[in-house]
């Protein structure tokens, strides 16, 4: 009897705590983000940076809306492995997320937003650019990015050095394969010399690569797509054999601060595509809101990764609000609202076709100089003249 | 593990295992996870334990059954239960390309297999036009609605795997029953001394490769239906082989029951408790403790849990 009474006087004063609290704060609401990203495991540098990125954007959102909303976010490291990107999402899912914010490579984007396609739950990422992921008619599936705006940049950078062939040296993922075959297209269409070099993604040695290039090809640039530990490869590979090339130009995850601080001697007048310079100056009220918020937390200077996790996180909190305030808190909701964003953001222009991709997109190119990184193409974002020809080798 | 206890570990699985997780899809994510990796356990210990033969290469039987599978769902519109048999089917005949390796013994056999698997995997991936290549299968069918239940669900897919490592450990168990596993077991002690009474022993280790293979398909194709994507290098994956070897080991690669309760002990206690522990380096937590385990006990856990439920009986009775 006795615990009968304790449990009912315990019961009221919940009842009574918690209909004062949910009187006094009627409208607000904390809004839960999942992330999965790969905080170990091969992909464990780029997980790190956009999760620095995301983080930032919680922040600025807590800030946006403070006194009315509350942002809170979770993150699972993925261990850059499919299955358990899977498990995170199911398990963030079951911890009701409103939406998820996060994921690299495609390969694990694919599967982690299936599920969270099943769950009814959107996602947002910037982190694969396989065409296929946006084709698979999800409702809630956004990416800020795309494919085409890395291969234009490439492209455009290479069409301004007036090189005549090239040799493009490329891994057998489906984002990298697809995006050197555009290159090869429209370069050829350009009328360039192409020869075409894949690696499976676990070669370690890619000397037997270059030395192909060097003896055979003898092209004046070589392009690399691929990831940051086999843009290392390359160019250890290229430094040693030391191809008469005019320029070694690559795509994501090498113009960025880290890879200017852990390999200088590698690095020096690589080209790779870069939304900002690094050390990055930011000047406009919207870079010095990212920059700052960033600074708050992490030390060091923030690459592109950080800002595409920034830019992909507030567009998402801010659609989460608008959702919730017309009290459409669901899969539907979020994703109409995310439609409705045309925004210029840090990294461009970001708006989102039927297919939740971002057409606005285009990259811009950055050259590794003295451990720092000046955009070198398009003309109306360069921030620095490009060493031309240069090598990390001469 | 005598039948009372494996009846009740089985209708605990079945219905308990349901009732009290059914609503929670991570925790019965991560269960159906750790029975995958069980199926394969089963059948490399199968392998080892009766064909005396030391297997790094499931992984090949793994993504061989996998792209089957979701080959023959996706492109020829077949049934994913039948598609799920034939990738069994696929990996059993994808183990005849192995069987001149069975010439070998110990770790020649060993890294043969491994060779084999790296093939397979080199196949998969410049098969562009059948695989998807480097850039793999997106969207593969999900398990079925069968009969009113919607086994695409995660309890769905729970019961299914289930039943795959059930029929498994059944199939072991009567394979060791018979006369051919009794002729298996004097092979793993003296193949020399099995041949010369007769033992037709290069047939009996064919027929434990194609076994072990199919077995392995068939999970590998229920696992390309269960998380609806497939590359080469992750259907391919070295940890498809270490990691239940790992499992079968930790358990008690010669008992029935030990690879499965490995598989879910250490997958489950990584997943559950030393990720929560130790968001990023949990996997050292769990290497002391293999090790721990291997040192104290080289015979797995269930020896262990046998002993303790022996004595604590002895201590009743005294």
């Amino acid at each position: 009897m006795k615990f009968l009474n304790l449990s009912g006087f315990i019961g009221c004063a919940l009842g009574v705590a918690l209909g004062v609290g949910f009187s006094g704060t009627a409208h607000s609401a904390n809004f839960i983000i999942g992330e999965h990203t790969p905080l170990s495991g091969k992909l464990a540098r780029v997980g790190t940076g956009s999760h620095r990125g995301i983080v930032t954007g919680i922040k600025v959102l807590n800030d946006m809306y403070k006194g009315k909303h509350t942002f809170e976010l979770k993150t699972i490291d993925d261990e850059s492995s499919p299955a358990k990107a899977v498990s995170a999402v199911e398990k963030l899912a079951s911890e009701h997320v409103v939406a998820f914010s996060g994921g690299y490579a495609s390969g694990v984007i694919g599967p982690a937003s299936e599920a969270a396609n099943k769950a009814h739950i959107p996602y947002i990422t910037f982190g694969g650019v396989a065409t296929a992921l946006s084709q698979r008619g999800h409702e809630g599936f956004f990416r800020i990015n795309s494919a085409a705006g890395y291969g234009k940049a490439v492209i455009g950078l290479v069409e301004e050095m007036g090189v005549k062939s090239i040799s493009v040296v490329y891994s057998n993922k489906e984002a990298t394969l697809k995006m050197a075959k555009y290159v090869e297209k429209k370069l050829t269409e350009d009328g360039l010399k192409i020869s075409m070099h894949e690696y499976d993604s676990h070669v370690q040695d890619y000397k037997s690569i270059v030395n192909k290039i060097k003896l055979r090809d003898r092209p004046e640039a070589i392009v690399m797509i691929g990831y940051e530990s086999e843009y290392v490869g390359i160019l250890r590979a290229a430094k040693l054999l030391k191809p008469n090339v005019k320029a070694m130009i690559g795509v994501w995850s090498l113009a960025t601060g880290k890879m200017a601080k852990e390999f200088p001697d590698l690095m020096e007048n690589v080209y790779g595509t870069a939304m900002l310079p690094f050390p990055v100056t930011f000047t406009s009220p919207k870079q010095k809101l990212f920059y700052d918020a960033f600074k708050s937390n992490f030390e060091g200077e923030p690459s592109y990764l950080e800002q595409f996790g920034y830019v992909q996180t507030r567009l998402l909190g801010e659609a989460i609000v608008r959702a919730n305030d017309k009290g459409q808190l669901n899969l539907k909701g979020i994703s109409d609202e995310l439609r409705k964003t045309d925004e210029e953001t840090i990294s461009g222009r970001v708006r989102f076709d039927e297919h939740g991709d971002n057409p606005e997109f285009v990259q811009r190119v950055g050259q590794h100089q003295k451990g720092k990184i000046p955009l070198v193409w398009p003309a109306s974002a360069k921030t620095g003249e490009k060493v031309f020809p240069g090598t990390p080798w001469n | 593990m005598n039948i009372k206890v494996f009846l009740l570990a089985l209708a605990f699985m079945y219905l308990g295992v349901p009732l009290l997780l059914g609503d929670n899809n991570y925790l019965i994510g991560m269960i159906a996870s750790a029975l995958i990796v069980a199926g394969i356990a089963v059948a490399w210990a199968l392998l080892g334990n009766l064909g005396g033969m030391v297997s790094f290469g499931h992984a090949a039987f793994f993504g061989v059954g996998a792209y089957t599978s979701a080959i023959l769902t996706m492109d020829y519109g077949v049934p994913v239960f039948v598609a799920l048999v034939l990738g069994g089917i696929g990996a059993s005949l994808s183990s005849i390309f192995m069987m001149p390796a069975l010439r070998l013994r110990g770790p020649y056999f060993a890294l043969a297999i491994l060779a084999y698997a790296e093939i397979f995997k080199i196949l998969a991936t410049e098969a562009t036009g059948l695989t998807g290549g480097g850039g793999g299968l997106l969207s593969i069918p999900s398990l079925p609605v069968f009969a009113g239940i919607d086994f695409g669900t995660k309890l769905g897919g729970y019961i299914v795997i289930l039943n795959i490592v059930t029929l498994m450990v059944i199939t072991y168990f009567f394979i060791r029953r018979s006369s051919y596993g009794l002729a298996l077991k004097a092979m793993h002690d003296s193949e020399l001394a099995t041949r010369i009474v007769g033992v037709p022993a290069t047939y009996l280790k064919i027929v434990m490769l194609v076994v072990s293979a199919f077995m392995t398909g068939a999970v590998g194709a229920f696992n390309a239906h269960y998380i609806n994507f497939l590359e080469p290098d992750y259907a391919f994956s070295g940890t498809w082989t270490v990691f239940p070897i790992v499992a079968a080991i930790f358990g008690g690669y010669r008992t029935l029951s030990g690879p499965v309760i490995g598989a879910l002990f250490i997958y489950l206690i990584d997943q559950l408790v030393f990720k929560n522990l130790l968001p990023q380096g949990h996997q050292l937590i769990l290497g002391v403790m293999l090790t721990g385990m291997i040192v104290l006990s080289p015979s797995g856990l269930l020896p262990i849990i046998t002993n303790l439920f022996t004595r604590t009986r002895g201590k009743q009775h005294a």
